[in-house]
């Protein structure tokens, strides 16, 4: 048993389709977890998201208004984000390599394809509880380090030609 | 020659570890089986939200052939879009298919006014079958044949090959 106290947890859960939403609160509650917000699209998660300062998202990428995507790019780069470094978990139906993509380069921490197992959603809070990415600022991008790979396995001025793509780091487990 | 910015990296603390104390970091299997005994009991309520989410697919189909336009579109894809995501754990696997196979339609490389609305209500009738005979495999021969059927109609009509 791992013991964590997921009751100290602040978590929101972002899904436009209530159904879904009830089925990750259940889950989440059965793992122990009690503060949990809910919010049923981006603007409401936006507002909720400076009310509560959540630890952590789960956030849907398809909404009705403001997408999952656009809210990421809101928590990681917006002046009034109240936390840009917050764990951001994405449960989406989207499965191409392309989508996995597009949620890393947003700045998504946890990528979960539907459809959701219990497993799946633990997997993915203990990745962020135990392995959290270093945060990267550049020109074009702010949010978790795009890579998997510890920064100790450096291998000099050539590293990024020889892993150029390297997805699967959040498609994986 | 031009400056390059540079690349900021550095590591946050690690609040949720924290907050959440240390564990193993391995599964906590007791917290596993209890949601897994959660979802048991909520599977009682499964049926009532596909059944919803079809009727709601049905809705939205009808607004699209009355008013082809973007709005009507992304709805009809965004329920056929969860439809894809969540049946399957709402022990519907073919629905889950079937809706997947719909999504494919409103990929956004077909104009609007190109959607075959003939090809949508085959969709949703197929979905609507599933639902109401209650098949919850994905290994039904009938619905298989009838999503391969739909699958490759959708191929079609990507293709802009002229439909029947």
């Amino acid at each position: 048993m791992s013991g964590y106290r997921f009751d100290r947890l602040k978590i929101l859960v972002v899904d436009d389709n209530q159904h879904m939403r009830k089925l990750v609160v259940t889950i989440l509650q059965a793992f122990g977890a009690i503060q949990i917000f809910e919010a049923a699209d981006g603007q409401r998660a936006w507002a909720m998201l400076r009310e509560a300062n959540p630890d952590v998202i789960f956030l849907d990428w398809q909404m009705d208004g403001m997408s999952g995507l656009d809210l990421v790019k809101m928590i990681r780069t917006s002046s009034q984000t109240p936390n840009p470094f917050v764990p951001i978990i994405m449960l989406t139906g989207h499965t191409h390599i392309d989508h996995v993509r597009q949620a890393r380069d947003a700045g998504v921490n946890e990528f979960l394809a539907k459809p959701v197992s219990v497993r799946a959603i633990m997997s993915r809070l203990v990745a962020v509880i135990e392995h959290p990415r270093p945060y990267v600022r550049t020109k074009g991008y702010f949010g978790p380090c795009r890579r998997r790979r510890p920064m100790d396995e450096y291998r000099g001025p050539e590293r990024r030609a020889a892993t150029a793509e390297e997805p699967k780091e959040m498609a994986a487990t | 020659m031009t400056k390059q910015l540079p690349i900021e990296i550095f590591m946050p603390p690690n609040i949720l570890k924290a907050k959440v104390g240390s564990a193993t970091g391995a599964i906590d299997m007791a917290a596993i089986q209890r949601a897994e005994l959660a979802m048991e009991t909520l599977k009682t309520e499964f049926n009532d939200w596909v059944g919803a989410d079809v009727e709601r697919l049905g809705a939205c189909r009808d607004r699209f052939a009355e008013k082809p336009d973007p709005e009507t579109r992304d709805e009809l894809f965004r329920l056929a879009h969860d439809l894809k995501g969540q049946a399957t754990t709402f022990e519907y696997p073919m629905i889950a298919r079937m809706a997947a196979s719909l999504t494919r339609l409103f990929d956004g490389t077909k104009p609007t006014d190109t959607i075959p609305l003939s090809l949508v209500d085959a969709h949703i009738a197929a979905i609507r079958i599933v639902f109401r005979d209650k098949v919850r495999t994905a290994t039904d021969r009938i619905s298989i044949a009838v999503v391969e059927e739909l699958e490759a109609r959708v191929t079609d009509a990507l293709l802009g090959n002229v439909l029947d």
